[in-house]
């Protein structure tokens, strides 16, 4: 989240697209009642079917699965035309007015593809983005037009864009009826006005489409237009759909990603110096804004894994980091389709049930045969971990050795998760672990060990990497059968950098002494001085003040106090970066320094207040920004000098992107899902995103990369979650009270639907698509509603994905039933390769 | 049966004939040891005059017992059923049979069993007027009982809350007026002092030959001339009043 | 009662997340799913269990609602009224059931002989009898308390406490009562719920739950007019004395003739 979750309570209107935040974060309900009583804000939930969060909204949109882009081109396009967008912010801190490179054509040129499309067969393949740069000047600054006017501008360029995302058009794409698109429209624009303030909530409805980067794009553009980001009540906010993922990714758990968001080391980076070099280039990630200090994060890094063994002359141990192939794809498709072909020969899983909550669920299972080891960290005994007894498979058939590490759960063992709010809070252990089982940082620290005392005693080529690894972290508390366990605190303070020496300044201040942890990433330096574990969550682990006189790690704090009333608790644990709880603040304050009207005053520029710095003369130089927030912004930066509204300080040129690349292009374009029921309206000829992948394994066969079609598959199907279980079912289908709530596996569908099949509520029904079939019971509601798409009525389906088939014979769980997942294609985004799970075919009949 | 006893005064003899049969007796005491202790649990149920008793797993067991022996008093008029039906039936057709000599007995009851005073009586069968209202009242009540009970025992929690409700109220009632009618009968026949054969009778099922000829007349000599002695006695008994009133 | 308590209601911030009705669960120890002796299906819908039930307090109602104005999807948590005129305390021979501290329907487990009228007599049919053997009578009542071991010592109900919507309240009925008028209003005209209501003001005396309702109380199944039963009011209020009294008279009449037949009836007369 660019916000964070209590902020919800300072919006004047809330849009709920894509998540279904009653049931899968209940806990935001509390912020969005307070908006709603304080400050009479509306709900809107945008949702193909009426959830228990569509219940409580003001406005309920009903859309087809998978044509959210439709929808916000439609938003655009409304705000546009009636010019609702927040002008002054718009100008000064968004690429609106920039002048992009006269040889771009965008789709409606191009009949649904941007310029620089090179066609790898099938009509999908890859961009050159050479024509989708900035004009420049002789000094390469981007040239803009603050009236907004010249038709290179990126405003004009999006109103050309949207221009065919009418009302007509988006209502026959969605289904949506035309007049609740235009009064949704309304309401959520009328945030664009200075004073009001809109917030965005997502969650995976968003994101699991092969468009899905696209839909987080469009919310993004969305908020800028309006002027939302970085405001109190605003914001793009992504409700994160685990315990801890926002922490998993900052911790670098994606395929292609270190810590903090640092860019894997590719085939493209054989030492340190190109690598720095790839990054800090003009056009490279690192090459603008807060980013130009990579190097000194990225030196950090390895200077905390490999400690003494990193220096400057072996390039810190850069050599030991390994290097993926360049443009290589590691994502979970890739690596189950890899498994499948008999490439992977061991898996090690640590508290995830991919024989439930992966894709296409039954090729997952038959890439898992595949497998020579599997190492399981989990609680119970799920379908994942007794993979070889599932139905229909003879166990003696199954040659996958497989280890189960019993693990402790998340209230048996000590230490810090992140909300998607960014707040770092450190958790006490309140329970101890049943029989063996074991935290999995301390499974984690036996393994590293254990792997250490091997490499030594048999090294084999190069066992430096693991043998210099730094792995300091013992003296925790003894376990009767393992032994000594990890220290969290010396990890923690890894993680948050520390002085490998005294730290000075240019005149010889000690900025920090040896050994001290930082507050700031800012102490971090290229030179090997400096170890951080990851640069953004600098500071969590420092001692701070909890407001009350207390101190102690920062993410340790409970501080209540709350100043400027706007729920920021800047006291209460710590939001990466630096504690700020809105990031992007700048904007919360007009070009000038002044904050928006409207009574949500966040930061503004002082001029009076002294710096802290002094001039040639010794004279104090006055002017900082102030206020309730930790600024994100230099804060001595005036608001009318250079760089003075330039917000967005990790993108290069500062401004935020209306106008900005990804894998399929620099503005969403609505695309249909994979399997669709219909033609793309608005470009016939292109109707899926370009630039995905798409596996064809065995395609044809009973088990495969089958790819459904609307004549054999009429009924449009998407995935979700309730309330009462929890993803795969790992955590909730073995609690009693649960599965008594929700004990079947279940699909609803529209009482016109099961008029046409036959089916009564509670009968059994069969749902099939091209790569599976499964059985549920039907629950037939008024809150589906067939749509009119195109002209032909579309129908639309949803089931949860918690249900499996119970895991092993000895303890199986408790609710039991098949698996969404059986039915969901093997395809994902075209950036991130999220799987598509929200948008497919089926058909179903009674069973 | 004679049996000649010897008093102080001299000896008198009584002459025994049976009342009652064996299942007849068995059946009443069967009944009575059933229904006192189904009163006393009833009751606890019913109002909160012995509420101490009613509570935690002593009421588990007195509702138990209840149970018990609300089985007993069922079962005994089907043992009797099986066992002698035709007499079980003409036992019924006896009891619900009322005529209009009954209203007589009515109006002479009242002197006769407070102030001992022989009024006229008109002849009575085998049960007199006030022993066939006490047993039309106990065979509906038991019937009633039976009925509501196993609705309330098996049938909570199928049948509509309406019908439990119905069935408690009538369980009620039926609970009052036998219990009621239970206190009169036992005074009666236990406790009234003219009443003295009729606990001899119904624990060895004889009554003395005078004893029935005086109370009983329609069952010793047989209705038809029962009645005619009857009417006989009455037009006698005209004769000497007008001359009466003349005087 | 000036001491009495109410817990508040809203249904219109209430999403139906059950987090009460597993709070209940964990606080009072009760069963969920165990299979072989307590399983649930799912019949069609995503209520479950679909009853109050011995090991279920409370619970939610989900109900699908379209007046032709507004579709609603209404979820309503359901269990004990506490009652101000409760007639399971009136039929409870035991006094397991009574009136308690704040105004709750208490119930004692102790005192409890398992006769099942409660759940009988109940407007709601709220009391659910744990019937341990049908054949000898041994059962148990179950019912929400309002967590009397937790009110009476100063806490929230666990359902109020884990309420994330903050859709429930507790504490003293006046002021639960303005609260829920107020919201009504703010339903009324603010939030486009002309039909809302509150439920639980007058009913029986005044329940101990007031419910803000957004649709006439029926859409959610809750009786419109739920009465005190007549066959309790004849049982308790005029069968217990009338039986009283008859029985009493009756024995009275008894001694009374005995008496004075003693004195009239010449024993040597009698044959």
């Amino acid at each position: 989240m660019t916000n964070h979750w209590v902020d919800i309570k300072n919006a004047d209107v809330i849009m709920m697209n894509g998540s279904n935040a009653a049931e899968n974060h209940p806990a935001s309900m509390t912020w969005i009642h307070k908006a709603r009583e304080d400050r009479k804000a509306k709900l809107i939930v945008v949702d193909p079917r009426v959830t228990r969060s569509a219940a409580k909204a003001d406005l309920y949109v009903p859309i087809r699965s998978g044509t959210d882009l439709a929808f916000y081109g439609g938003l655009f396009k409304y705000i546009l035309d009636n010019k609702l967008y927040h002008q002054e912010y718009v100008v000064h801190f968004t690429n609106a007015a920039n002048l992009i490179n006269a040889d771009y054509k965008g789709p409606e040129e191009l009949d649904g593809l941007f310029s620089g499309f090179a066609d790898g067969g099938g009509g999908f393949g890859k961009y050159d983005r050479a024509t989708w740069g900035y004009q420049v000047d002789a000094e390469g600054k981007a040239l803009r037009d603050e009236t907004l006017q010249d038709s290179n501008c990126v405003l004009q360029i999006m109103r050309r864009h949207y221009a065919r995302y009418d009302l007509d058009s988006v209502s026959s794409i969605t289904g949506c009826p035309k007049g609740t698109l235009e009064a949704a429209y309304a309401l959520y624009a009328s945030t664009g006005a200075p004073d009001k303030v809109g917030t965005i909530l997502y969650a995976m409805g968003q994101t699991q489409h092969t468009v899905g980067s696209q839909n987080v794009r469009a919310m993004g553009m969305l908020q800028l237009l309006l002027g939302n980001v970085g405001r109190p009540g605003g914001g793009v906010n992504a409700l994160r759909g685990e315990s801890n993922v926002q922490g998993s990714t900052d911790m670098g758990l994606l395929a292609h990603l270190l810590t903090a968001y640092m860019p894997m080391t590719t085939s493209a980076d054989p030492d340190l110096a190109t690598y720095l070099e790839n990054k800090t280039k003009p056009g490279g990630a690192w090459s603008g804004g807060y980013w130009t200090n990579g190097p000194k994060f990225f030196t950090s890094l390895l200077k905390a894994w490999w400690g003494e063994h990193a220096t400057p002359d072996n390039s810190f141990a850069y050599d030991y980091l390994p290097k993926v192939e360049s443009a290589a794809n590691h994502y979970w498709i890739s690596i189950f389709e890899a498994m499948h072909a008999g490439k992977v020969k061991g898996l090690w899983i640590m508290g995830q049930n991919p024989a439930v909550a992966g894709p296409n669920a039954r090729f997952e299972r038959e890439a898992l045969l595949q497998l020579d080891w599997m190492v399981i960290q989990e609680l119970f005994q799920t379908e994942t971990v007794a993979f070889w007894q599932a139905p229909g498979l003879n166990p003696a058939d199954v040659k996958t050795e497989v280890f189960v590490l019993p693990a402790a759960d998340a209230m048996e063992k000590e230490g810090s998760i992140v909300t998607s709010g960014r707040l770092i809070q450190w958790r006490p252990k309140v329970a101890e672990a049943v029989g063996e089982a074991l935290a999995d940082h301390d499974i984690l620290h036996l393994m590293a060990l254990k792997l250490k005392e091997l490499y030594q005693a048999d090294p084999g080529p190069f066992p430096d990497p693991i043998l210099d690894l730094t792995w300091d972290y013992g003296g925790g508390p003894t376990h009767p059968v393992v032994g000594e366990l990890l220290d969290i605190n010396k990890v923690a303070r890894e993680i948050n950098g520390f002085a490998v020496e005294d730290l000075l300044d240019d005149k010889g201040v000690v900025l920090a002494k040896k050994g001290d942890m930082f507050n700031t990433f800012a102490r971090l330096t290229n030179d090997g001085k400096t170890a951080c574990g990851c640069w953004v969550f600098a500071g969590y682990y420092a001692p701070a003040s909890d407001g009350d006189g207390n101190t102690m790690p920062a993410s340790k704090r409970r501080g209540q106090k709350d100043p400027g009333g706007l729920g920021l608790y800047p006291y209460w644990g710590f939001a990466w970066p630096l504690n700020r709880r809105i990031v992007y603040n700048r904007c919360s304050a007009d070009a000038n320094g002044k904050p928006w009207p409207g009574g949500r005053d966040l930061i503004w520029w002082d001029a009076t207040a002294d710096s802290g710095t002094k001039d040639a003369d010794g004279k104090p130089i006055l002017g900082k920004w102030v206020g309730n927030d930790v600024p994100d912004f230099v804060v001595t930066r005036a608001p009318d000098g250079a760089g003075g509204r330039d917000a967005f300080i990790m993108r290069t040129d500062g401004k935020g992107g209306l106008f900005a690349a990804m894998n399929e292009g620099p503005l969403p374009v609505h695309y249909e899902p994979m399997e669709s029921p219909t033609t793309n309206l608005l470009y016939p000829n292109r109707p899926v995103n370009p630039t995905i992948k798409v596996w064809k394994t065995n395609e044809g066969q009973g088990v495969g990369d089958n790819w459904g079609t609307a004549d054999k598959f009429p009924i449009v199907a998407t995935t979700y979650r309730v309330v009462e279980h929890w993803q795969a079912g790992g955590m909730s289908r073995w609690l009693e009270w649960l599965a008594e709530a929700q004990p079947d596996m279940f699909v609803e569908m529209s009482e016109e639907l099961a008029a046409e099949k036959g089916i009564k509520s509670g009968d059994k029904a069969k749902v099939r698509s091209a790569r599976g079939e499964i059985q549920a019971v039907a629950i037939v509601t008024k809150r589906f509603k067939p749509f009119t798409v195109n002209g032909k009525t579309v129908h639309q389906v949803g089931m949860p994905w918690h249900f499996g088939w119970g895991g092993g014979s000895e303890a199986p769980a408790l609710a039991k039933g098949d698996a969404a997942n059986d039915l969901t294609p093997h395809v994902g985004d075209a950036n991130t390769m999220i799987p598509e799970y929200k948008a497919f075919l089926v058909d179903l009949e009674k069973a | 049966m004679s049996v000649k006893i010897k008093g102080t005064s001299g000896t008198f003899q009584i002459r025994w004939i049976p009342k009652y049969t064996f299942l007849e007796r068995l059946g009443h005491w069967v009944h009575a040891a059933a229904y006192i202790p189904l009163a006393i649990t009833g009751f606890m149920l019913f109002a909160p005059w012995f509420e101490p008793l009613t509570q935690g797993s002593a009421g588990q067991t007195y509702r138990f017992l209840h149970r018990i022996f609300s089985i007993a008093l069922g079962i005994m008029p089907i043992v009797y059923a099986v066992l002698q039906p035709r007499r079980l039936w003409m036992h019924l057709r006896e009891n619900f049979r009322f005529t209009r000599e009954d209203i007589g007995w009515l109006k002479a009851a009242i002197p006769y069993y407070i102030l001992g005073r022989h009024v006229e009586m008109p002849p009575q069968p085998r049960f007199n007027t006030g022993e066939r209202l006490n047993a039309v009242t106990i065979i509906i009540g038991t019937v009633l009982f039976g009925v509501t009970g196993l609705l309330m025992w098996f049938g909570r929690g199928y049948i509509p809350t309406w019908m439990y409700r119905l069935a408690v109220i009538i369980h009620d009632l039926t609970a009052i007026v036998t219990f009621a009618m239970f206190i009169v009968h036992f005074f009666l026949a236990v406790v009234h002092p003219l009443m003295w054969q009729s606990l001899v009778s119904m624990r060895y099922g004889v009554v003395s030959e005078s004893y029935a000829r005086e109370h009983h007349a329609m069952w010793y000599y047989g209705e038809k001339r029962a009645r005619e002695m009857w009417e006989k006695h009455k037009a006698e008994k005209e004769e000497q009043q007008p001359a009466e009133q003349e005087r | 009662m000036t001491d009495r308590y109410a817990m508040y209601i809203d249904t219109s911030k209430c999403m139906a997340c059950r987090g009460c009705q597993v709070a209940c669960k964990q606080w009072n120890d009760l069963q969920g799913y165990v299979p072989g002796v307590r399983e649930t299906v799912n019949t069609g819908t995503y209520e479950n269990p679909l009853r109050l039930d011995p090991q279920t307090w409370t619970r939610i109602k989900f109900r699908e609602y379209d007046d032709g104005e507004r579709f609603q999807w209404l979820f309503l948590k359901e269990g004990c009224m506490h009652c101000a005129e409760a007639a399971c305390v009136d039929v409870c021979p035991t006094r397991a059931l009574k009136h308690g501290p704040h105004g709750i329907t208490t119930y004692e487990r102790d005192l409890c002989n398992g006769c099942g009228y409660c759940s009988q007599f109940c407007p709601f049919h709220v009391p659910q009898l744990e019937v341990i053997n049908r054949l000898t009578g041994e059962a148990k009542n179950s019912k929400c308390t309002f967590c009397q071991d937790r009110t009476t010592n100063g806490l929230n109900p666990a359902c109020v406490k884990t309420c994330p919507a903050g859709a429930l309240d507790w504490g003293d009925r006046n002021a639960i009562l303005d609260k829920a008028k107020a919201r009504v209003e703010l339903l009324k005209t603010e939030w486009g719920f002309p039909k809302a209501n509150i439920y639980g003001e007058t009913q029986l005396g005044g329940l101990g739950r007031i419910y803000v309702l957004t649709a006439p109380p029926s859409a959610y199944d809750l009786p419109e007019k739920p009465s005190y039963p007549v066959s309790a009011t004849l049982w308790q209020k005029i069968l217990q004395p009338v039986g009283g009294v008859v029985l009493t008279v009756t024995t009275l009449g008894a001694f009374v003739v005995y008496l004075a037949s003693r004195r009239h009836i010449e024993m040597e007369k009698v044959e």
